[in-house]
C-alpha cells in the first residue's frame, strides 16, 4: 500500500518537473530579463523574501478585516431574508444583480466616500466578500426542510432561538460554501484594491517591480501570493471539514444506506 | 395551471417591484440631501451620463471590448476545463500531475498578472485571453473532474453491457451526466471572467469598460461612474443568461428532471 | 374520565373559491387522559393536517381543539410530537444526548446539568444507553426514532402525538418499538394519540380506534379495542376480539375506498 502511494506521488510530480524544464529552457533560449526562467525567480525569492513576507502581511491583514466585517454583517443578515420570505423575495432580484457588479467596479465609488486608505480597501473587500455570503445564506435558509421548522415550532422555540438554533446550524454547510468563496475573493480583491489603491500591501509590491521591469521579482511575488492562497483555503477546508464533520459524515452514512 | 400562471406573473412583478425600489430609495436619498449630491447623483443625472456617454460612442465601443473579451475568454476556458477534465478521467496519472500545478496557479488574483502580463503579450487580445483563461479554466475543470468521477457504477456498467467502448461510455454516458455539474462551474467562471477582465482594463489602462471607469472616476464625473457600474451589473446578467441558455440545451434534461418532479 | 384532548367540528380547506380542496369536513373527538387512541383512515384522508391541527403547528378554517380544557391556538406546553421523518426531525450537529435534551429548552427551573441527566435517564428508558455521545446518523432507522421518542417524553409532555411514528422502519423493530411504545406510555403516564395507516398497528396499540371517512374526512365511528393494557405480539394478534376489530376497521376503510373516485399519488 505504502509503495503504492509513494510511487503515484513520484508521478504526480513528473508533469510540474517537465513544465518547469521546459520554462527554463524557453528563458535561455529567449536569454532577456524580460523572460526570467524558474532559476531566475527562485533567486529573487530567496533575495527578498523577507520584503515580499513583510508586504503580503498587510495584504493578509486588510483582507482578514474585509472578511469579518462581511461575515458578521451578511450571515445574519442571509438567516434573516430566508426567514421573513416576502422582504427576501423582494431583496432577490437586487442582491442578484450586485452579484453580477464585479467588485473592482465599485472601486471608484468607495474612493468618493472612503478615500484611499485602509478604510476603503477594506469596504471594498467586504463588499466582494459579503455577496457570495449572503447569496448562500440565504439560499440555505430559504430552502431548509420545513420538519426543522415544525420540530422547533413544537417545541415552543421563539423565532429568535429558532434561527440561532436551528437555522442557523442547519444553514452551515451552504454557509460554508459561502465562505470559501468568500475568503478566496477577499483575497483577490485585497490585492486588486491595493493595485489600484496603491499604498502598501504585495499588489503595489508587484506594480513597483513592474515600473523597474523586474519581471523575476514580480514572478517571486505571484509565486508567494499563490503559496500563501494555496494555505489560507487549506486552512479554511480544514476549519470545515473539523467544524461541521457531523455534515460530511451524516451525508456519508445516508449515501452508504 | 391558473394558479402556475399567476405565480409566474408575480415573480415577474417581483423584479419590477424590487427594482422599483431601488429607484425610489435611491431617488430618496438622493433628494433628501443624506450624501453630498455630487457622489450620490441623481437618477435623471445618472441617466444623462449614460445617454452622453452613448452619443459619444465611447460607451458602445468599451462594452464591446468589453463583453467580447469575457464571452471569448469564457468560452475558450470552457472547453480547455472540459477537456482537461476528461484527459484526466482517461489518465489518472495526468489528474495526480495535473493537481499541484492547479492548486498553485489557481489561487492567483487577474490584477497580480496583469503587470507581468503586460510584457509578455503587450495590449491586444493575446493578454486579456490570457488572464481570463488563466483565471476562469479552474471552475469547469474542478467540476468536470469530480462529476466524472461521480458518475454512478450502475450507468457505466450498463453501458458496458451494451458493449460500449471506453470512448463511447464517455461519449455517451459519462459527459452527459457531468454536464449539470460542468456548467455550474461555466457559470461561477462567467462571473469571475467579468471581473478579470475589468480589472485588467482597468489595470492595462488602454480601453474597455474598466479603463472606462478610471478615467471618469479621475475625472470626476460621478454620474458617468455609476451609469459605468450600472453597464458593468447588466453584462453579468447578459453573461448569466447566455450560459443558462447553453445549459438548457447541454444540461436540460436535469432541469426538466427536477422540474417534472417539482 | 377527564379529557385531555377535545377537536370540535376540526374542518380544514386548502386554496379558496372553487379551487378549494376541502381536507377536513368536521371532525370530533376526545381523548380521556391515559387512554392510547389510534387514527386510522383510507389513503389521502388528510390525518397529518388533523394531527398538526391538534398539535397546534397549523390553524383549522373552522373549528376548536382543547388541551387541558384550554384552546390550542400554538403548540401548548405538555404536548409532543414524534414525526415520522425521523432522519430530519433529529438535528444532525447534536449528539443524541444534545438532542434529547434540546426537547428542554422551554422547560424553564431546570439547570444544564439537570437537563442533561434527565436527558440520559430518558435514553435509557428508550434502551440507548451507551449511545449517549454518538450522533443520530451513526444510527439505524429504529433508534434514531427513539431519540426522537425520549426527546418527546424529554419536554415533560404529557400527551404524545405520534405522526406515523413507525412507517419508516423494518418489520421486526416496528414490533420492538410497538411494544416500547406501549410501555413508555404507562411508565411515563402519557396518554398518547397514534396517527397509522397500518390497521393491525392501530388496533393492537389502541385502548380505542377512531375510523376516518374519505375526504371531506368526518369520524366514521370508534370502535372500542377491550384487550387491556397488556399486549403481546403473538396472543394478542390471534385473539378473536383483536380480529374482530381489525376485521370492523378495515371493511370500513374498505367501503370508503370503492366509494373514493381514484386520486392521483
Amino acid at each position: 500500500m505504502s509503495i503504492l502511494r509513494s510511487r503515484q506521488g513520484y508521478s504526480a510530480l513528473v508533469l510540474p518537473v517537465v513544465l518547469l524544464l521546459a520554462w527554463q529552457v524557453l528563458a535561455w533560449r529567449a536569454s532577456t530579463p524580460l523572460f526570467p526562467g524558474p532559476w531566475q525567480v527562485a533567486v529573487s525569492i530567496w533575495r527578498l523574501y523577507p520584503q515580499i513576507v513583510g508586504q503580503i502581511g498587510y495584504t493578509l491583514m486588510r483582507a482578514a478585516a474585509g472578511f469579518f466585517v462581511a461575515a458578521i454583517v451578511m450571515v445574519p443578515l442571509g438567516i434573516l431574508l430566508g426567514r421573513l420570505k416576502a422582504v427576501g423575495s423582494v431583496l432577490e432580484p437586487i442582491l442578484d444583480m450586485l452579484a453580477t457588479l464585479p467588485p473592482p467596479a465599485v472601486v471608484p465609488i468607495v474612493m468618493l466616500f472612503a478615500g484611499t486608505g485602509d478604510a476603503a480597501k477594506i469596504a471594498v473587500i467586504a463588499y466582494a466578500a459579503g455577496i457570495p455570503l449572503i447569496m448562500n445564506t440565504y439560499e440555505a435558509s430559504k430552502t431548509l426542510h420545513p420538519m426543522a421548522t415544525l420540530v422547533a415550532r413544537s417545541l415552543r422555540l421563539r423565532r429568535l432561538e429558532t434561527m440561532v438554533f436551528i437555522d442557523l446550524p442547519a444553514s452551515l454547510p451552504m454557509i460554508a460554501t459561502g465562505v470559501r468563496l468568500a475568503v478566496a475573493s477577499a483575497l483577490l480583491v485585497s490585492v486588486t484594491a491595493e493595485m489600484l489603491l496603491a499604498t502598501n500591501g504585495i499588489g503595489v509590491f508587484l506594480q513597483r517591480q513592474q515600473e523597474n521591469f523586474q519581471i523575476a521579482n514580480g514572478l517571486a511575488a505571484i509565486a508567494f501570493i499563490s503559496m500563501v492562497g494555496l494555505i489560507v483555503n487549506d486552512l479554511v477546508q480544514r476549519l470545515e471539514r473539523r467544524l461541521l464533520f457531523w455534515h460530511y459524515r451524516s451525508t456519508e452514512t445516508q449515501n452508504d444506506r | 395551471m391558473g394558479s402556475f400562471r399567476l405565480l409566474e406573473i408575480l415573480a415577474g412583478f417581483r423584479a419590477i417591484i424590487s427594482f422599483l425600489i431601488i429607484i425610489v430609495t435611491w431617488q430618496s436619498i438622493a433628494s433628501l440631501g443624506l450624501v453630498p449630491e455630487k457622489y450620490f447623483p441623481s437618477i435623471l443625472a445618472i441617466a444623462a451620463g449614460f445617454r452622453d456617454m452613448m452619443m459619444s460612442g465611447e460607451l458602445v465601443s468599451a462594452e464591446l471590448r468589453t463583453i467580447s473579451r469575457a464571452l471569448i475568454g469564457v468560452a475558450s476556458a470552457s472547453m480547455l476545463g472540459i477537456g482537461l477534465a476528461v484527459l484526466g478521467d482517461l489518465f489518472p496519472s495526468f489528474r495526480r500531475g495535473f493537481a499541484p500545478i492547479a492548486a498553485l496557479v489557481q489561487p492567483i488574483p487577474p490584477a497580480a498578472l496583469v503587470p507581468m502580463a503586460v510584457f509578455m503579450l503587450g495590449l491586444g487580445p493575446k493578454l486579456y485571453a490570457f488572464i481570463v483563461i488563466l483565471v476562469t479554466v479552474w471552475p469547469p475543470y474542478f467540476n468536470g473532474v469530480a462529476a466524472l468521477a461521480s458518475v454512478s457504477d450502475v450507468q457505466i456498467r450498463t453501458g458496458q453491457m451494451l458493449g460500449l467502448s471506453r470512448w463511447q461510455i464517455l461519449r455517451q454516458i459519462k459527459l452527459p451526466a457531468a454536464m449539470p455539474e460542468i456548467f455550474a462551474g461555466i457559470r461561477y467562471a462567467s462571473s469571475i471572467s467579468l471581473i478579470a477582465v475589468v480589472v485588467a482594463e482597468m489595470l492595462a489602462g488602454h480601453d474597455g469598460l474598466g479603463f472606462l471607469l478610471i478615467r471618469k472616476a479621475f475625472a470626476i464625473r460621478i454620474p458617468e461612474v455609476y451609469a459605468l457600474m450600472f453597464v458593468c451589473a447588466v453584462n453579468g446578467l447578459i453573461m448569466n443568461t447566455i450560459v443558462n441558455g447553453l445549459r438548457w440545451k447541454f444540461a436540460g434534461w436535469q432541469s426538466r428532471m427536477t422540474g417534472q418532479a417539482a | 374520565m377527564d379529557v385531555v384532548l377535545e377537536a370540535r367540528q376540526l374542518a380544514k380547506a386548502y386554496g379558496v373559491g372553487t379551487d378549494a380542496l376541502q381536507v377536513l369536513g368536521g371532525i370530533s373527538f376526545a381523548v380521556s387522559r391515559g387512554e392510547f387512541v389510534s387514527i386510522v383512515g383510507p389513503s389521502g384522508c388528510g390525518k397529518t393536517t388533523l394531527l398538526f391541527a391538534l398539535a397546534g403547528l397549523q390553524k383549522a378554517s373552522t373549528g376548536t381543539v382543547t388541551f387541558n380544557g384550554r384552546s390550542v391556538t400554538a403548540p401548548p406546553r405538555g404536548v409532543a410530537v414524534v414525526f415520522q421523518d425521523y432522519s430530519r426531525s433529529l438535528f444532525p450537529w447534536k449528539s443524541n444526548r444534545d438532542n434529547v435534551a434540546f426537547g428542554m429548552v422551554r422547560v424553564e427551573g431546570l439547570s444544564s446539568a439537570q437537563k442533561r441527566d434527565k436527558a440520559q435517564e430518558m435514553l435509557e428508558a428508550v434502551g440507548l444507553q451507551g449511545f449517549e455521545d454518538k450522533y443520530p446518523w451513526q444510527l439505524s432507522g429504529g433508534m434514531q426514532q427513539r431519540v426522537a421518542i425520549a426527546r418527546g417524553l424529554a419536554s415533560q409532555s404529557e400527551l404524545l402525538l405520534l405522526d406515523e411514528p413507525l412507517a419508516a422502519v423494518d418489520a421486526q423493530t416496528r414490533a420492538d418499538m410497538q411494544d416500547l411504545l406501549l410501555d413508555l406510555a404507562v411508565r411515563f403516564q402519557q396518554t398518547c394519540l397514534l396517527v397509522t395507516h397500518d390497521v393491525e398497528e392501530a388496533v393492537y396499540m389502541a385502548d380505542r380506534v377512531v375510523v376516518l371517512t374519505r375526504r371531506p374526512t368526518v369520524v366514521d365511528h370508534e370502535v372500542p379495542i377491550n384487550l387491556g393494557k397488556r399486549r403481546d405480539q403473538i396472543t394478542t394478534r390471534e385473539d378473536p376480539r383483536f380480529l374482530a376489530a381489525r376485521h370492523d376497521v378495515m371493511m370500513s376503510i374498505r367501503s370508503s375506498r370503492t366509494a373514493a373516485p381514484a386520486t392521483a399519488a
